[in-house]
């Protein structure tokens, strides 16, 4: 009877326990096959949609031919900009935060801060650059894009840089100092060094992060069909280019949106890959 | 004796001079560092100062009923927060509703029973697509997912759920295919990433030892997930889907796609309704006026509302290391 009870009560559990790892199982299944889909659908449409005029022309009219060069060139100068501006800010900030002031409740405050902006929505930037630079400056403007996109890149270097200073063993630190070195040559000759792989990863994935945004550059950088060299001007950039063309009646331009779209999400996956790359390389 | 002292005279004044240049070097190097976290704090609070400067015009013409107006219209230039705030926390709590079992589901899968060889190439699959940009989800969910919902999902959910009293409600016509519940899957679909990584990583963090014991006493493995893992991790693990919960809330371009942009208050979750970020992105570009001052209410609103998620994620995450 007592025996009866307790292999009811086991095989319940074991049957519990198999309709939960089945669901599991399901669960796995399904996410893989969902973020399937997107790839699959992203490599059909884009790879049918590149040819030689995506990479040498501009943005067309509808029904006429063309490509995504100028929207490419835009993307690469906004971005590369804005992380010439956000690396220096973000290590020398995290420098401060971690080597002179750490543990201090006020710098506790900034890394919160600094936190809070990392994940504050990037339409949130686009507004307040819209604000600060654009209505000011009356238009948009290739520079109101790169200031957008620092600050979406500000607090990713600065982040990875701090937590990648704190790996460095302070008998560094003591040994240089011991050297009779001063501080700033302790950093930059030591500390950098035996952390740059880190801070480069920081770097690469903000790089990765902010090439891919769409949404603070909608009224900042602008759109424009035409290649720019101008930081005053608005410009293009894929993200923003794509988001135009797709909403477009025109199947023509609706293809140029999914060929831009294949472009952008294999250069991302290609910097996240070297960024991983490279911090195994540390490990 | 007298040749030694006049080395080490000679060498003191020689140091000295070095040392004053390294010192003001090093000043240098501390104000540089200095005024760089000054510079992070200060675009915060600029963020802040100039969003709230930009809203001022909308408080100063409707007080604070903005904030439960439920209209938003432009032609007679009145505007309300509430269909936007409503969308925004609707869209977001469906999508981690579907995100979260799911993406703990996928971790569980992971930690416990995917064989080994798998386990690497999958977590890596899963961490990369969380870097694929949203717009990406955007067009994906409308030249995909809307067809599907259109002609067969939403047919079929009015059919039979929306016969349903009260609840069917939530279902009913005119169901375009863009709507709520759509941006709602796309919005699961992009956060899942993110939730699988998270949960993983926390379970990772469950020491072996308590994990054996727990097998060593006869637990299943669900047991071990629901009794062990779950319970153990509980801070991080909230911690980490409350980050997911700030990304949906914020998230624009995947849902400016699919969502339909319709501000008007609704019943049905399967009608086109909007958010915060997709009433923003929809008509910042063609607004004045007031019309721009409410858009930037609206995004002062949905920064405080981040914000609050935000800083409820860091502080729980924060406990759940110092345990």
């Amino acid at each position: 009877m007592d025996n009866a009870i307790r292999q009811n009560l086991v095989s319940r559990r074991y049957g519990k326990n198999r309709v939960m790892m089945v669901l599991c199982l399901i669960a796995a299944i399904l996410g893989i096959f969902f973020l399937s889909v997107i790839l699959g659908t992203l490599l059909y449409r884009g790879v049918s949609a590149l040819n030689l005029d995506v990479f040498t022309m501009s943005i067309p009219a509808q029904g006429s031919r063309g490509g995504l060069i100028n929207a490419m060139y835009g993307t690469a100068l906004v971005t590369g900009c804005a992380i010439l501006i956000a690396a220096p800010i973000g290590i020398l900030a995290a420098t401060y935060l971690v080597e002179y002031a750490n543990g201090t409740k006020l710098t506790e405050a900034a890394k919160f801060l600094n936190d809070i902006l990392l994940s504050a929505p990037s339409i949130i930037i686009g507004v307040f650059v819209y604000g600060a630079v654009v209505v000011p400056m009356h238009g948009n403007s290739a520079f109101a894009g790169i200031l957008a996109l620092a600050l979406i890149a500000l607090p990713v270097v600065n982040r990875t840089t701090q937590d990648m200073l704190l790996l460095v063993p302070n008998e560094l630190r003591e040994a240089t100092a011991a050297l009779g070195a001063p501080r700033w040559k302790s950093m930059t000759m030591v500390i950098y060094r035996s952390a740059w792989t880190g801070i480069l990863t920081g770097i690469l994935l903000a790089v990765a992060r902010i090439s891919g945004e769409t949404a603070p550059l909608l009224f900042t950088a602008g759109y424009s069909k035409f290649m720019n060299a101008s930081l005053t001007g608005p410009i293009a950039t894929l993200p923003v280019a794509i988001n135009t063309l797709a909403a477009d009646a025109g199947e023509d331009l609706k293809q140029l949106a999914w060929a831009g779209a294949l472009i952008i999400t294999v250069a991302i996956l290609a910097l996240n890959i070297l960024a991983r790359v490279l911090s195994g390389r540390r490990q | 004796m007298a040749d030694a002292t006049q080395t080490a005279g000679f060498q003191a004044l020689d140091t000295s001079a070095v040392t004053r240049k390294f010192r003001i070097q090093d000043r240098i190097f501390y104000l540089m560092t200095l005024g760089s976290a000054t510079l992070v704090v200060l675009l915060l609070l600029a963020i802040i100062v100039v969003l709230i400067i930009d809203a001022l015009p909308t408080f100063q013409a409707f007080g604070f009923s903005f904030l439960w107006g439920t209209k938003w219209s432009a032609p007679a230039d009145i505007y309300g927060a509430v269909p936007a705030v409503v969308g925004t926390l609707v869209s977001s709590f469906i999508a981690m509703l579907i995100a979260v079992p799911l993406g703990i589901g996928i971790a569980i899968f992971l930690t416990e029973l995917c064989p080994g060889s798998l386990r690497r190439p999958i977590s890596t699959a899963i961490e990369l697509l969380a870097g694929i940009p949203s717009i990406i989800y955007g067009i994906v969910g409308l030249f995909i997912l809307v067809p599907l919902m259109q002609t067969y999902i939403l047919p079929f959910l009015m059919m039979t759920i929306g016969q349903v009293p009260l609840i069917g409600l939530l279902f009913q016509a005119p169901a375009p295919g863009v709507g709520l519940l759509t941006a709602s899957l796309v919005l699961a679909i992009m956060i899942l990433p993110f939730i699988t990584a998270i949960s993983r990583d926390v379970f990772s963090t469950v020491p072996p030892m308590l994990r054996e014991s727990a097998y060593g006493t006869g637990m299943t493995t669900w047991e071990v997930a629901r009794h062990i893992l779950i319970p153990y991790t509980r801070r991080g693990l909230v911690g980490g889907i409350m980050l997911g919960l700030g990304r949906a809330l914020g998230e624009t371009m995947a849902v400016t796609f699919v969502i339909g942009s319709v501000s008007r208050l609704q019943s049905s979750i399967i009608s086109p309704s909007t958010t915060i970020s997709a009433q923003i992105a929809n008509n910042f570009g063609d607004a004045d006026g007031l019309q721009l001052s409410s858009l930037i209410a609206l995004g002062l609103l949905l920064f405080v509302l981040s914000f609050c998620v935000l800083a409820l994620a860091r502080w729980m995450i924060g406990r759940g290391n110092a345990l």
